[in-house]
């Protein structure tokens, strides 16, 4: 046989790999599963947590407080 | 560090709903649910009290203890905030509430409730301050502002106060020495079998 006889049987069989190559990669676990932990909390990390830490934060919390005193 | 906290005088609550307003405009909470609500007892009778009621930021919160996703996290304040991410609609947290905090808000077919929704002390959630995706899942950050609840801040008589656990007892006891009365606090005849 000769190439020029063999190349048009390759391309559909070289298609039907790439196929079934691209289909079978998708069947892996996906990677951003949360796995849970009793008692863990594992969402996202609330930025307030860090300002909370500051002086000025209480600081500003405590004057604004005080508007609830009777006048 | 504070350790923030609410408290309704009944004595000085006169049921004008402003907070259950200005909480629901503050934060966009949308239709059908009700982070804080009043509640009257007595309700048409003379001597009748009304208290405003949301989430009470327990400090052994029992709609953490049995979250099956566990997506609730206390700030070092005490403010207990949820992941609206890892909610899952369960509703176990709505059974724990003893106050009936957690709203849901969706009602459709099949039980779907949506993600779980409730009062953040205006403090948002896990996103960053102020964003819009803050913003459209828990309402406003009003503490990374420097300021209070809104519904504390609105309140007309200054019955329903916000803040620091230790400040909001110094001005109810200033005002129960003024009154020249024991607490007319909501349950204290029912703990003290006395008559309001």
């Amino acid at each position: 046989m000769t190439m020029a006889g063999r190349r048009p049987v390759q391309l559909p069989v070289l298609a039907l790999v790439c196929l079934i190559a691209s289909g079978i990669s998708g069947c892996q676990d996906p990677s951003d599963v949360t796995i849970y932990e009793p008692g863990v909390y594992k969402g996202k990390t609330d930025p307030l947590l860090a300002l909370a830490d500051t002086a000025e934060y209480e600081e500003r919390l405590a004057v604004r407080f005080n508007y609830q005193r009777d006048r | 560090m504070a350790r923030m906290k609410f408290l309704c005088d009944a004595d000085r609550c006169i049921e004008c709903n402003g907070c259950v307003t200005a909480c629901k405009n503050a934060n966009d909470v949308p239709w059908g649910v009700n982070r804080r609500r009043v509640v009257t007892i007595n309700d048409g009778v003379p001597g009748e009290k009304s208290i405003s009621v949301a989430c009470m930021h327990c400090t052994d919160a029992p709609c953490a203890a049995v979250c099956p996703v566990d997506c609730f996290y206390t700030t070092d304040d005490g403010v207990v905030l949820h992941d609206k991410d890892l909610c899952i609609g369960c509703g176990y947290c709505f059974y724990a509430c003893p106050f009936g905090a957690p709203q849901f808000p969706q009602q459709e077919a099949f039980g779907v409730r949506g993600k779980m929704d409730k009062c953040t002390f205006c403090a948002g959630g896990p996103e960053e301050d102020n964003s819009a995706a803050e913003r459209e899942k828990y309402g406003a950050n009003r503490l990374a502002q420097g300021k209070l609840p809104m519904c504390a801040e609105m309140c007309s008589t200054k019955a329903l106060l916000a803040g620091d656990g230790d400040l909001v007892a110094d001005i109810y006891r200033e005002r129960v020495m003024k009154r020249d009365s024991r607490p007319q606090a909501w349950g204290w005849g029912t703990a003290y079998k006395s008559e309001a």
